[in-house]
């Protein structure tokens, strides 16, 4: 019976449903003035410490909450709550990724009156998370520099989508053989517009040149209230 | 392995687009994916025999097509193929390249009977 044999022509993108919910989510953060990120590296890159050096600086006078993406515990919410930082931690129970319907499960647990910066730290990885859209307005790498200067041509597509990387843990530099010439090189290959930030959570160097940044990212999302 | 979530997506289509048509079942499933994605065949096709287990589609073969990247100039607008992400124009060298394709996560269609 070759003749029942047809094809059904279907063209439909499989990261349709979890688009959509990010596009929902993106209207949620733009309806409530809130600049969102997508923070993402490798396990031991330094998220959660880069987190917690500069947000003590926002809270200052910026409302900032946290969402933390992990496989399992509450480690790394704990750490950012000791600095009173509103913080829920996502448990993906086994999943590389945050993706943006677990992202929308938890948004109601905030209070949206004043936020102005969702940090969502992703579950660490280069890899997965580069491929799911969560609703964030950008995303920003995090790489210590120990992880090697060949990670930005091996994880091509996380760098190609990212608007900066933050280079951690540069006190190590004379440690190791990595070669910073060939990281930015590589970075600014795969995308010539990124932002790059050289700095060492341990120590404090670079970082006022993050913070200002982002702070002045705040501030351009709330001015461009398109 | 976000292959398995992807593959849930797959599935999330294929039960919809079942449920229009009348199936016995299927026999090909053609997938599109972009280079500038991370998803790989081999673990696609693992996530495949998964779910696929106990519904029309058990025993349908995976076809996995991968789409080479294509950029733009924004400058020149000359279009080619954009090799082992080097984002530069080998005509003008201006770095400053659209992405026309390559990103692709897409069922593109099925074979049935």
């Amino acid at each position: 019976m070759e003749s029942s044999r047809r094809e059904i022509e279907v063209m439909a993108n499989l990261l349709g449903s979890n688009d959509v919910q990010a596009e929902v989510n993106r209207a949620h953060f733009r309806k409530n003035n809130c600049l969102a990120i997508n923070v993402i590296g490798s396990p031991g890159a330094g998220k959660t410490t880069l987190l917690e050096k500069t947000l003590p600086h926002f809270t200052l006078d910026l409302r900032v909450g946290v969402i933390e993406g992990d496989i399992f515990t509450s480690k790394d919410a704990d750490r950012i709550a000791v600095h009173k930082i509103p913080v829920i931690q996502i448990n993906t129970g086994g999943g590389c990724h945050l993706d943006s319907k677990m992202v929308s499960k938890v948004l109601p647990e905030f209070d949206w009156s004043s936020m102005d910066l969702m940090i969502i730290e992703n579950v660490g990885n280069l890899v997965c998370p580069a491929d799911f859209d969560l609703g964030e307005a950008f995303k920003v790498i995090v790489l210590s520099i120990v992880e090697g200067d060949d990670k930005p041509s091996k994880y091509p597509v996380i760098f190609r989508n990212a608007k900066a990387v933050v280079l951690n843990k540069m006190d190590f530099e004379l440690l190791t053989d990595v070669n910073m010439e060939t990281m930015r090189h590589d970075i600014r290959t795969i995308n010539p517009g990124i932002e790059i930030f050289e700095v060492s959570c341990r120590n404090g160097n670079g970082l006022q040149a993050w913070t200002s940044w982002l702070r002045h990212e705040v501030e351009a999302y709330k001015e461009d209230k398109g | 392995m976000h292959e398995m979530s992807l593959m849930g997506g797959v599935f999330e289509v294929l039960e919809q687009t079942l449920s229009q048509h009348d199936i016995k079942r299927v026999l090909q499933v053609k997938l599109k994916v972009g280079e500038l994605t991370n998803a790989e065949p081999e673990a696609l096709a693992m996530a495949f025999e998964a779910y696929s287990k106990d519904t029309l589609c058990e025993g349908a073969e995976l076809i996995v097509e991968r789409v080479p990247v294509r950029g733009c100039c924004r400058k020149c607008q000359h279009v080619f193929t954009v090799k082992t992400m080097f984002f530069l124009c080998p005509k003008c060298q201006n770095t400053s390249i659209e992405v026309i394709q390559g990103e692709e996560l897409l069922l593109e269609s099925l074979e049935v009977e």
